[in-house]
């Protein structure tokens, strides 16, 4: 078994360390070895953040080799952009949020925020969903719910883990009063990404 | 079958200090071991666990827990350890009965720290074992191991971790606590009271225990060696092994737990059989030298990098160099070429209005460490000096007697520290600062008291009981009129014309002016009151609000308009108003509440 290798990159405060934990599990309860890599400190205050989770039948280091990411989860549009040569060529899917949150050099119009986003993420990812994910949560009823838009998404693409271990996953994961809430998100990433 | 969990390394230290039958723990919050004491609450009905005011008050605690009978555990960011370097530099020649670790969060690569300071160094230098553990398990292994042999040598030892293992996860088996009780204290000077002479037997006490656990080195379970059949040996610990098993993983490798005292006999028999030995660690070449002092031929910092994490590229490129791999498969980490992202005050940050007032009023400001420390970066760019906690108070003053000195004695200078911070070390700071002035130098102090201490995730500080009303009242006012202060104000900055008034004021009068600005912590009391906007038909685009620089704020094209116009997005805004304020022309208003 080959191991799926996936980076989340977002911007701090999105939730980035809950989905990587919920990736996590759901890849435990199937059965397989996982190690999973957080970047926390200093950048949760609204600067960029990633981590990674690497899954399958033995995994040595938490991180991802540069060029073999499987899996790339964008929670913020620039941030997706800023891994895709990370990507893996051709076998690759980018999952990335297209809501926009400036960074500050581009808020104090240093910068201008990108403009070729899509078509960079075409280029090196072998399929691409780009939608506004946190407008459908918003949609739902919570804009905290994107990452699991998100997840939901993504897991479509993990072969190796069941439908029901992801959310399993979740209800582990999330507090009691967010569980439907965050099934209806999920139901929505699968539809989103099929 | 056993129970087995998904745990961060941080996770798997309270875990395996819950089943080696721990009994206190104690930590100043800093990442990237915050999480450790903050597991620890899960079982408390077993473990007192603290965060202490303090990295000195919390290994005082725990030296205190240690010598009663209690195995305990202290927990700090690598540079907390200078701050209990004084009472760890005498404690460790203490012949402990209940086993003490402390666990040391070293930072390769500065990810949220100030320095790369590599503690492995300050553990040799205090005469301590020192464990480096690999992955969540190995923490927790090492946790149980380590206390263990505390006791067995009569030594503290520490746990040294990285960044990256605080927060990497992966499977650990779970165990079931054994109850643990040392001896009751009993009072012998010999053993407690660090003077001479009872300290002379002990630099022959710590001196044999380091020898005698240099014997052990060679046969302990978890210094480990895995052999393929190469001519080349690979010794290194930590995250290292894994990233190079991920590029290397057919040549003989000998994965250290334990790093000080290393087996040197071992390794000198090893070096016999293999052409070469390589070291691959991260930050100083520790294991490396240890070794080439013991004369074993060795090569390692001159093919890595000193500085830095090894990941697996990092490596792959010095076993290249060093002819262990034929080619390079991995190809280099890409430029990043898209638009840097920095931290920044989080929307709706108390410290907001009194840097957009300071950076306005053009002062030299003196920074310290907490979330304040990011005044530093564009676009506010305001703090003039940053070294360490507390340093403000000291640094502020020895400025102010070089500005004097130099004729700039009209020029005002302002210290900024947080609450967290001002209960850490800065109340020595105050009190030097109160004493030995003549009362004619200008200085402002801005005590930014949010209630929290916010950039290590909002663990509690001396006025955090006092805001969440469990009746134990610490108010750095009080504090600061005890000392004999008398210029103290408290203001509220999200009134920002009077906070201006009161900032600005006092930064023209003499003697030591105090600000107490007084407004939460907007993450860790999850202030959302309903968002402001933008009526772009008044809006005159002159950036006034965006250089408040709060996140939610952005200029766009309005339908209609020709000029760029500023913008909030709601589902970003706290409204704390500060924009609203600021605004010359009154276009940002509140929005109705939409029912």
């Amino acid at each position: 078994m080959v191991n799926t290798n996936i980076i989340l990159a977002g911007v701090g405060g999105q939730g980035l360390v809950m989905t990587t934990k919920i990736i996590a599990e759901a890849a435990y309860l199937s059965g397989l070895d996982v190690k999973t890599n957080d970047v926390v400190g200093l950048s949760q205050r609204g600067g960029k953040v990633w981590g990674s989770v690497r899954l399958g039948e033995k995994v040595f280091s938490p991180n991802v080799r540069p060029g073999e990411v499987d899996i790339l989860l964008g929670f913020e549009a620039l941030e997706g952009r800023r891994f895709r040569k990370e990507l893996k060529k051709d076998s690759s899917v980018a999952i990335v949020n297209k809501y926009q949150m400036v960074p500050t050099l581009v808020q104090q119009g240093k910068e201008e925020y990108a403009t070729d986003i899509e078509e960079e993420l075409n280029k090196y990812a072998g399929k691409l969903i780009y939608e506004d994910f946190t407008q459908k949560a918003v949609e739902l009823g919570n804009k905290a719910a994107a990452n699991i838009v998100l997840l939901g998404a993504c897991s479509v693409y993990v072969k190796d883990i069941p439908e029901e271990k992801w959310v399993e996953s979740i209800v582990k994961s999330v507090p009691p009063k967010f569980v439907e809430l965050n099934k209806e998100a999920f139901a929505l990433g699968r539809k989103l990404a099929k | 079958m056993s129970k087995k969990e998904i745990l961060s390394g941080n996770q798997s230290i309270a875990r395996g200090f819950y089943e080696a039958g721990g009994g206190v723990a104690t930590a100043y919050p800093g990442s990237p071991t915050v999480e450790v004491i903050e597991t620890m609450k899960e079982y408390h009905e077993d473990i007192y666990s603290e965060f202490s005011m303090n990295e000195k008050v919390a290994l005082e605690v725990g030296i205190g827990a240690c010598y009663g009978g209690l195995r305990t555990m202290v927990t700090m960011k690598h540079v907390g350890v200078n701050i209990c370097m004084d009472p760890l530099m005498s404690f460790t020649q203490s012949p402990v009965d209940a086993g003490f670790m402390l666990v040391t969060g070293d930072d390769p690569g500065m990810a949220s720290s100030q320095n790369e300071q590599d503690n492995r160094i300050l553990g040799k230098f205090a005469n301590m074992p020192i464990f480096d553990p690999s992955d969540s398990q190995d923490a927790k292994d090492f946790v149980i191991k380590g206390l263990e042999l505390s006791e067995e040598y009569k030594t503290p030892v520490m746990l040294r971790i990285t960044s990256r293992i605080c927060h990497a996860r992966s499977t650990v088996e779970l165990g079931e606590r054994e109850e643990h009780m040392g001896p009751k204290f009993e009072p012998d000077p010999s053993k407690y009271c660090m003077l001479p002479p009872h300290t002379f037997k002990h630099q022959y006490t710590m001196k044999e225990r380091i020898e005698k656990l240099q014997e052990r080195a060679n046969d302990l379970e978890i210094n480990k060696l895995e052999e393929k059949g190469s001519d080349v040996l690979v010794i290194t610990s930590g995250i290292c092994y894994y990233n190079f098993k991920e590029v290397c993983p057919d040549v003989d490798v000998f994965k250290l737990g334990m790093v000080y005292p290393l087996p040197i006999d071992k390794i000198k028999k090893l070096s016999e059989k293999y052409s070469k030995i390589i070291v691959i660690e991260e930050m100083m070449p520790f294991i490396e030298n240890e070794l080439k002092l013991h004369g074993i031929d060795c090569v390692g910092k001159e093919f890595f990098s000193f500085t830095g994490e090894l990941h697996s590229e990092v490596i792959e490129e010095g076993l290249v160099k060093l002819g262990v791999i034929k080619e390079r498969q991995l190809k280099d980490t890409s430029k990043d070429d898209t638009t840097a992202r920095g931290p920044l005050f989080c929307a709706g940050c108390p410290h907001r209005p009194v840097f957009d007032i300071l950076k306005k009023a053009k002062v030299n400001v003196i920074g310290d460490i907490g979330c304040y420390t990011m005044g530093l970066l564009y676009p506010w760019e305001v703090l003039n000096a940053n070294i360490s906690m507390g340093s403000s108070l000291g640094i502020i003053k020895g400025m102010r007697l070089a500005m004097d000195k130099q004729g700039d004695d009209q020029k005002p200078i302002v210290g900024v520290i947080g609450d967290g911070t001002f209960f850490h070390s800065g109340l020595p700071g105050f009190a030097n600062l109160k004493y030995q002035l003549t009362g004619e130098e200008n200085i402002t102090m801005i005590v930014l008291d949010n209630a929290t201490t916010a950039m290590t995730g909002g663990q509690p500080t001396g006025e955090s009981y006092h805001m969440d009303n469990m009746g134990q009242d610490m108010s750095v006012e009080d504090i600061i009129r005890t000392m004999g202060y008398d210029d103290i104000q408290r203001v509220d900055q999200f009134n920002y014309k009077e906070a201006k008034k009161a900032i600005v004021d006092a930064t023209k009068r003499k003697g030591v002016s105090v600000i107490i600005t007084t407004r939460p912590c907007a993450l860790r009391y999850k202030i959302k009151e309903t968002p402001f906007e933008v009526d772009p038909s008044i809006c005159i685009g002159c950036k006034t609000c965006i250089k408040t620089n709060c996140p939610p704020l952005r200029m766009k094209k309005y339908e209609g308009f020709d000029k760029e116009k500023s913008s909030i997005d709601p589902n970003q805004c706290v409204g704390c108003g500060i924009c609203a304020q600021v605004c010359p022309v009154g276009a940002i208003k509140r929005k109705k509440e939409s029912k």
